[in-house]
């Protein structure tokens, strides 16, 4: 799992542009599903259990990440170009980016600080007035290397530091493919489907296909969920804390978990020694949100690996907590599957 | 990408690492590259001096150190505290990954704090430097281990090659001008020459303390320093400001001195080296002002290369206009040479 970890997070996937993680994901489940690509380009899994499930139970992760989008090339040839998700502006000026399929290097410039007013010196410019250099001479010549519509990641290597501890661009939520992935690749006690999701990142809009073509009775959602566990943060403003494993929500601002399955994923991880802990602020939102009212109304869980500076170039989680998140879902499936 | 051997000698001093008052890898490899024209030594501050002839003659400086951080201590759960050197910019440095120069190079990102736990809820404002913090994975006991206050941190960033013969880099500030220096002398190699002295000054971000002690043990009655200025973008005046490519920006102030000012631009012209007056109102704010002012006073010239987003990871620079620089400088030794021969 961690060298599929390392390689998938690598790759380019905004929102509406998941193709190539895509491929990658089913260059890995081949020969150990089935599985469908439907209209939006979410792929849905089904793996046979040694067992028949008494109960459909649905496993989503996301496979977009945030980035931006060109939308224009200015007079002197500088992109400019709109968020893909929420991207915070300061963490991405004077960064990096790579630009459509090409990977044309550009990076986010700004005003240097000596020009700048003493006032404004800690003043974050407005997201209208970034722009990326490509180092293009004028309009004409960016025209040749970018065109409008097309994708710009994050340019950020995956790094192993400190105790165990993993950065790299889209951990969220390349982090619940991987998991996913590893989980088809092993063998299931119950049948199971796994839906890989496209378009998370702009409001859900992947799951809210493959819950209603997959119609589970449960659904586990992977995730990763803010971690807050920084400058020595106290007790449940930290969210939740890297290193104590895999995150379970009670309620987060796109739903209202139901609290038996949030209840028995934590005494579960405990009786199978796994590392869980509560997600212990109502914050951010994912898949479940989508896929708890689908149809006639799903029963969700969601799991999430801890991660600090999500949304960013440099997320920054614990490759164990990846594992235990794994294994709660693993646990959970096969609760969910039989009960 | 054109200009190879400017290309090569920026990607090397680019990838070494040197904050002010501590030059580390970039004063050692900017010293083993001199060594191939002159002989070199350190003095007390650290500057890299070369010198090569006898005599009174012209002295060329670039500083070699880059701006960075400082650790100043640690949080109890492990996170570094620092403070800055030299003018780092705050705005662009939430979730920056960096290099910890301990007793290994530890890596780390700075901390992007969220919402509900930042102490300035103003969404649109940076973290002060008080309140920055770098992750680095470990507990204090462990950061302890291979951390030590003073212990300096530079910014990540890669050589990204853009496109024409424009690079994105960071330390682009002032590694551009010694790269420049190092391609002059490159171009002077077999001509015979006025002695030529070196120095790739240390702490000129954090003052220009190096600039200062170094022009003082300097024989020449002359120099040019050469260092980074604005190049025009997005909010950057381009009436004000030259351009990438406009090539070696000739400095006129009034603590310059006007008539090298002039030969150079005169030189620029007739040798065809594409160049730009830069004009300031009184000093330069450049390692040119101590120098002017060393010992009894020296004649002092600057020569700047535009860059875009100056103290950024991502300062942008074109080597075209690195190679006018160097070119001018040697055109300018060339004839001085010829005419004091």
């Amino acid at each position: 799992m961690r060298k599929i970890l390392e390689e998938i997070c690598s790759l380019p996937g905004i929102s509406g542009r998941e193709d190539i993680v895509r491929d990658y994901i089913i260059s890995k489940i081949e020969g150990y599903c089935d599985y469908q690509i439907d209209n939006l380009g979410s792929i849905i899994a089904f793996k046979k259990g040694k067992k028949p499930a008494k109960n459909k139970v649905m496993i989503d992760a996301h496979m977009d990440e945030v980035g931006m989008i060109v939308t224009g090339v200015d007079s002197n040839g500088f992109i400019k170009f709109a968020f893909v998700g929420g991207v915070d502006t300061k963490v991405i000026i004077g960064r990096n980016v790579r630009i459509g399929k090409d990977n044309i290097p550009g990076v986010l410039g700004i005003k240097p600080i000596h020009l700048v007013d003493k006032a404004d010196e800690s003043k974050i410019p407005s997201s209208d007035s970034l722009y990326i250099d490509i180092g293009a001479k004028d309009k004409e010549e960016a025209l040749k290397y970018v065109s409008l519509g097309e994708e710009i990641h994050f340019e950020s290597e995956f790094v192993e530091f400190g105790n165990g501890f993993i950065k790299s661009k889209a951990i969220d939520d390349r982090a619940g493919c991987a998991m996913m992935i590893d989980l088809i690749r092993s063998d299931l006690e119950y049948d199971c489907y796994f839906s890989f999701s496209v378009q998370e990142e702009i409001g859900l809009r992947g799951a809210n296909a493959t819950a209603y073509t997959i119609a589970p009775d449960y659904a586990i959602v992977v995730e990763t969920t803010t971690a807050a566990d920084i400058n020595d943060a106290k007790g449940e403003e930290r969210v939740c804390v890297c290193g104590e494993g895999g995150a379970i929500s009670f309620m987060d601002r796109a739903t209202v978990y139901n609290i038996d399955l949030f209840n028995k994923a934590l005494q579960v991880a405990k009786e199978k020694n796994i590392k869980a802990q509560p997600k212990t602020r109502v914050a951010g939102g994912n898949n479940a949100g989508a896929i708890h009212k689908s149809r006639g109304g799903v029963k969700v869980l969601t799991v999430s690996v801890p991660t600090r500076y999500l949304h960013s170039p440099c997320c920054v989680c614990k490759y164990e907590d990846i594992e235990s998140s794994r294994d709660i879902v693993k646990a959970m499936a096969e609760e969910l599957a039989s009960c | 990408m054109e200009y190879s051997e400017v290309l090569t000698l920026l990607q090397k001093l680019c990838a070494a690492k040197g904050t002010s008052g501590k030059e580390d890898s970039a004063a050692d490899l900017s010293a083993e590259l001199l060594s191939q024209y002159m002989s070199v030594k350190r003095d007390n501050l650290g500057n890299v001096i070369g010198k090569k002839g006898e005599g009174k003659g012209i002295l060329l400086d670039a500083h070699i150190d880059q701006i960075g951080l400082i650790v100043t201590g640690f949080t109890d759960d492990g996170f570094v505290k620092v403070a800055r050197v030299g003018g780092a910019d705050i705005r662009v440095l939430t979730a920056q990954q960096v290099t910890i120069h301990g007793k290994k190079d530890i890596y780390g990102v700075i901390t992007s704090v969220p919402p509900h736990l930042a102490s300035d809820k103003d969404e649109n404002k940076a973290t002060s430097f008080d309140d920055m913090t770098i992750d680095i994975g470990m507990s204090k006991a462990e950061a302890s281990e291979v951390i030590s206050l003073g212990d300096r941190i530079t910014f990540n960033g890669p050589f990204d090659k853009l496109l024409g013969n424009r690079i994105a880099s960071p330390s682009v500030d002032d590694r551009a001008g010694v790269v420049a220096i190092l391609r002059c002398l490159q171009l002077l190699e077999g001509k015979d020459t006025c002695p030529i002295e070196v120095m790739f000054s240390a702490q000129e971000e954090t003052g220009g303390s190096g600039a200062c002690a170094g022009a003082f043990n300097a024989e020449s009655d002359e120099a040019i320093a050469v260092d980074v200025s604005f190049a025009s973008a997005p909010e950057v005046s381009s009436e004000k400001y030259a351009s990438l490519g406009d090539g070696a920006l000739v400095g006129y102030a009034p603590a310059l001195d006007y008539a090298m000012s002039q030969k150079l631009m005169e030189i620029a012209k007739a040798k065809d080296i594409k160049a730009v007056p830069e004009v300031m109102g009184g000093r330069t704010g450049t390692n040119g002002d101590d120098i002017q002012v060393a010992r009894g006073g020296v004649k002092t010239a600057l020569i700047s290369i535009a860059i875009r987003n100056m103290h950024t990871a991502v300062e942008v620079c074109d080597l075209a206009d690195i190679e006018a620089t160097a070119r001018l400088m040697a055109e300018y030794i060339i004839e001085r040479s010829g005419k004091n021969a």
